[in-house]
């Protein structure tokens, strides 16, 4: 009894511990980006003369006193970002998941996903702004449709890596069709699936920046940070990089939030000696 | 009983077939425990997968307990190569994975305990060493109650002592339960240790080269005695032979 309690304390401190760590390693990180963002902008002035890049601090003060602004921007852009990978991620997880599972329907839809894969989905920007108008769902569409191909790319390679050794197992037992899919390629694909989801973050991210800044951000729409970046282009550059800061701080929000997802439903990745992060 | 006659498995087709089984017969009486020898990469993982229906012959009839085997069945249990755990699932998750997908609502707290595995429910396969790995892999397979239990190296890569302690523990069930059983290993005396009846295969595709029996397997007093020596020594002749 006393033993698992105390093993059941070392894990939690550990816990505490790394947590505690990666904490710390967030704000050295953030030290060193206001670190840098400080000198460049200062050597800019040096060589300039004049003010090109805005120090972090007079940015700071600007969204201070634009939050009023700036709140509602960070929520409508978090939002379609929110709504844009769950819907990506829903759509194209099982999908790819059967498809690299089975080797007869991998081999007739890979050529199709992979003929349109490289087709950078700001292409079909001007199509969609044609067809479909100015409105909040091509904003949407736009991000959903490239973290769908990102996310069904990485399910159809994470299925096909799926050990036959756990296949034969669970089969052993009398699984069906459906219990593989429960027992096997669920849980052997998730940590892949949320690694996938969390490097998408970024091109995501910069499509919601396009999709924003170049679709008719004024009439009507909805306000989101890179709306506010193309009503201010005019404006001074604390304005942009106002904005700016909020992208950089939404990414780190879905990153963040994807990595405690992995640590708490991949739990056994992080136990033992091997293995893990 | 377990009855195996002329089995044969190809894997593929056309120019990428591959004939791993030739026609092989072998039968282990209800209750007794059978050994197939043979060297690495022959067939004997084939077969024991055919004999728990997760590949149909090719061409040939299995049958156990006198009924054709046609696919998995519940009364027939594999124990896979390294266990074959999986790991996002705990101890108990493992243990009652054929519970569970049978929709069997047992407990498998008794067969943990059995064998030396309570206080580890919760832990993940990564947590545990080799030989607590492969407990949990026998508890998996046992906690069905089959009526054939099929291993396939259950003792490899093991080091010397915890692979004696398995090779104990197994005889242990098997004279508690008395499931008929079918173990594949590469190791001779382990074979000539356990099985009454020792099948020697041929390299690939596997064909049975010779058929032993061996009665008095399965007592701890036999592995010293003369006869044990002699039986081990034909095989490694017959097996060099083979290799
Ligand atoms: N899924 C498969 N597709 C094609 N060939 C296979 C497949 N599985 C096994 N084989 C081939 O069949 C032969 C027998 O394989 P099997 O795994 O039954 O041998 P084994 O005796 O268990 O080997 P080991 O001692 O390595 O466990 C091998 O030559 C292998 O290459
Ligand atoms: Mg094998």
């Amino acid at each position: 009894m006393s033993v698992r309690t105390q093993g059941g304390d070392r894990r939690s401190a550990a816990e505490i511990l790394s947590g505690a760590k990666s904490v710390a390693t967030y704000l050295l990180a953030a030290c060193v980006v206001l670190g840098v963002w400080w000198i460049v902008a200062h050597i800019l002035y040096a060589v300039r003369g004049y003010s090109v890049l805005p120090t972090p601090a007079e940015t700071f003060r600007l969204a201070i006193t634009l939050r009023g602004d700036l709140a509602p921007a960070f929520g409508n852009s978090a939002l379609r970002f929110l709504i844009s990978i769950v819907v990506a991620f829903v759509l194209a997880v099982p999908f790819g998941l059967v498809v690299g599972f089975s080797r007869r329907l991998h081999q007739y839809v890979s050529p199709l996903v992979f003929l349109t894969y490289p087709i950078p989905p700001v292409a079909l920007l001007v199509f969609l702004y044609m067809a479909f108008g100015t409105g909040e769902a091509v904003r949407v569409f736009v991000v959903t449709i490239a973290l769908f191909f990102q996310l069904l790319v990485a399910a159809m390679g994470a299925a096909r890596q799926i050990p036959p050794s756990f296949v034969t197992s669970v089969r052993s037992a009398g699984a069906t069709k459906w219990g593989l899919y429960k027992h096997v390629v669920l849980p052997a694909t998730l940590p892949s699936m949320l690694t996938a989801a969390r490097v998408s973050v970024g091109l995501g991210i910069t499509l919601l920046y396009i999709a924003e800044t170049r679709i008719g951000a004024v009439g009507g729409a909805r306000s989101g940070l890179g709306v506010f970046i193309k009503v201010h282009s005019h404006a001074p550059a604390e304005y942009e990089l106002s904005a700016v800061v909020g992208l950089a701080l939404m990414g780190l929000v879905f990153y963040t939030a994807l990595e405690l997802l992995d640590r708490w439903l991949c739990r056994w990745r992080h136990v033992g000696g091997g293995g893990g992060t | 009983m377990i009855e195996v006659a002329d089995l044969s498995v190809a894997y593929g087709t056309g120019r990428r077939r591959v004939l791993a089984v030739d026609r092989v017969s072998l039968s282990v009486p209800t209750g007794e425990m059978g050994a197939l020898v043979g060297p690495s990469g022959c067939g004997k993982s084939t077969i024991l997968y055919a004999v728990d229906g997760l590949i149909p012959p090719t061409e040939g009839t299995i049958s156990v307990a006198d009924e054709p085997v046609h696919g998995v069945r519940r009364d027939v249990a594999l124990i896979l190569q390294d266990a074959g755990l999986l790991p996002w699932k705990t101890v108990r998750q493992n243990a009652e994975l054929a519970l569970r997908i049978q929709g069997v609502g047992e407990d498998v707290a008794d067969i943990l305990n059995t064998l030396g595995l309570t206080g580890f429910e919760n832990s993940f396969p990564a947590e545990l060493s080799e030989g607590m790995k492969r407990r949990v892999g026998i508890a998996r397979a046992l906690a069905l109650h089959p009526r054939v239990l099929l291993m396939d190296e259950p003792m490899a890569n093991l080091d010397s002592l915890t692979r004696e302690h398995i090779q104990k523990l197994i005889l242990d069930l098997w004279k508690s339960l008395r499931f008929t059983a079918l173990l594949v290993t590469h190791d001779i005396e382990e074979a000539v240790f356990l099985g009454r009846h020792v099948f020697v295969l041929s390299r690939r595709p596997a064909r049975v080269v010779e058929a032993i029996a061996n009665p008095e397997a399965g007592t701890a007093a036999y592995r010293g005695s003369d006869t044990f020596v002699q039986r081990v020594r034909y095989l490694h002749e017959l097996l060099g032979g083979v290799q």
